[in-house]
């Protein structure tokens, strides 16, 4: 048996660990977990961007014909992760800040950082420069939904409000009360600052 | 009737000359050969020197050329790393020891670099294959011989590197020093001929193994040595063991 990459019908390409057959238990030995650990936490980000997913959930390890059936499971093999696996690994993403889990006080439903807050908000402020949305004012909406897509396009809005907080802690953005709720202000601030 | 040598006082001055002379001419003799052994050695070394710098590329490029040359290196009990100099006089003129020393560089590179995925414990073929990967096609060949001898130079440093026949022609390379014992020998051997995978059950019926003693075996392997992952959605045994560095990896 020969453990080779695998390229998915999305087009991801499968690192070979992932045919291995033990790599969905979860280890006993706590450096080798730390070690599948790594890996898992790697496939799923990098999967996440592939895809442009956002959410993860402990029942998507459950669930069949869902958005993470490629990663979470393997038929070629038969073998699947199974939830308290994954919830395992979506904890230890949390505590290396690769994910966080939204809404909070849970642990079951997650948002994934495959870009940080801090560059969430860097593209943030670039994608306003670049369309010459400077000084105007911007509903939430209008981020997340906008008529040209954008990298912005469906980003939650949990990291949507971490990343406008950083760029006003930076003196790039303001929050504007608008009539439908919030609407936000990029204000041209060097991004050395 | 007079006898020659006499027996007079003149006889033992006659005697003493004669002994001289022939120390004379002993140690003349045993100058003679000591200098035609010097100019053979002298011969003998040129003609090394001569060989060794002609075909130095391909001591360094063929591994089968390398081979014969080791081979006649150890015949006549010269060692090509060895020698007064720091690096040896051969490693000088064949720039072998560099070599040797680069080879064991990649050696460790791959070692360490792989360790986290096979617990310090990786199969010679598939070090062969990652070893000359990281040479790329410029480097030339490498068969396991090579990789044995500079495994051996790693030796002073103290690292602890290994080598250990698994059996049936295959041999491992351990860099973490741990002790492997006899079961985890057989172990590993047959989890070779399983594609990396073995099972408590699989013990039992090929070794005859009882249950305590498999389990442990695996157990140990799995908890307390690191080398293998637990599988515990196995088709036929409900849970298995696999060693990665008994899978055969593609990258």
């Amino acid at each position: 048996m020969s453990l080779s990459p695998h390229t998915t019908p999305s087009g991801f390409r499968l690192p070979s660990i992932h045919a291995a057959p033990p790599f969905f238990t979860q280890q006993p030995n706590p450096a080798t977990q730390a070690v599948a650990t790594e890996q898992w936490s790697r496939l799923i980000l990098s999967y996440a961007k592939h895809r442009n997913l956002f959410t993860i959930k402990v029942e998507d390890a459950q669930t069949t014909g869902g958005d993470w059936d490629e990663i979470l499971r393997n038929d070629r093999i038969n073998r699947k992760l199974n939830t308290s696996y994954l919830a395992y690994i979506l904890e230890q993403m949390e505590r290396s800040c690769r994910l966080a889990f939204d809404p909070p006080k849970q642990s079951i439903s997650a948002v994934l950082y495959w870009r940080t807050p801090e560059e969430w908000a860097e593209v943030l402020h670039e994608w306003a420069t670049s369309t010459g949305q400077l000084n105007t004012i911007l509903t939430f909406y209008e981020i997340i939904e906008p008529p040209v897509p954008s990298p912005l396009s469906g980003v939650p809005m949990s990291i949507l409000r971490r990343a406008i907080n950083l760029l006003i802690k930076s003196n790039r953005a303001q929050l504007i009360a608008v009539a439908d709720g919030e609407g936000v202000r990029f204000l041209n601030g060097s991004t050395s600052k | 009737m007079r006898r020659l040598g006499g027996v007079g006082i003149a006889a033992f001055d006659r005697q003493q000359l004669s002994q001289r002379s022939f120390a004379e001419l002993s140690s003349e003799l045993s100058q003679a050969q000591v200098d035609a052994l010097h100019a053979q050695l002298d011969q003998f070394r040129n003609a090394l020197v001569r060989f060794a710098s002609t075909h130095r590329d391909s001591i360094r490029r063929d591994p089968t050329f390398r081979h014969a040359f080791q081979q006649m290196c150890a015949q006549i009990g010269v060692d090509p790393l060895a020698g007064p100099r720091k690096g040896g006089w051969w490693a000088e003129i064949l720039n072998l020891g560099d070599w040797q020393y680069e080879l064991g560089v990649q050696v460790v590179d791959v070692c360490v670099s792989t360790r986290e995925r096979n617990g310090g414990l990786i199969a010679m073929d598939e070090l062969v294959r990652l070893v000359s990967k990281l040479r790329g096609l410029a480097g030339g060949i490498v068969t396991e011989e090579d990789v044995i001898r500079s495994i051996k130079t790693l030796k002073p440093l103290g690292a602890g590197y290994e080598v250990i026949d698994v059996g049936g022609g295959k041999r491992m390379v351990r860099s973490i020093p741990k002790q492997l014992d006899e079961d985890q020998a057989v172990v590993l051997a047959i989890a070779h001929q399983a594609g990396g995978r073995v099972s408590v059950e699989l013990l039992q019926s090929r070794r005859g193994w009882s249950l305590e003693r498999a389990t442990t075996a695996l157990e140990n392997m799995l908890l307390r040595d690191g080398i293998c992952w637990l599988d515990d959605q196995d088709e036929t045994n409900g849970i298995a063991y696999w060693i990665p560095s008994a899978m055969h990896w593609d990258e």
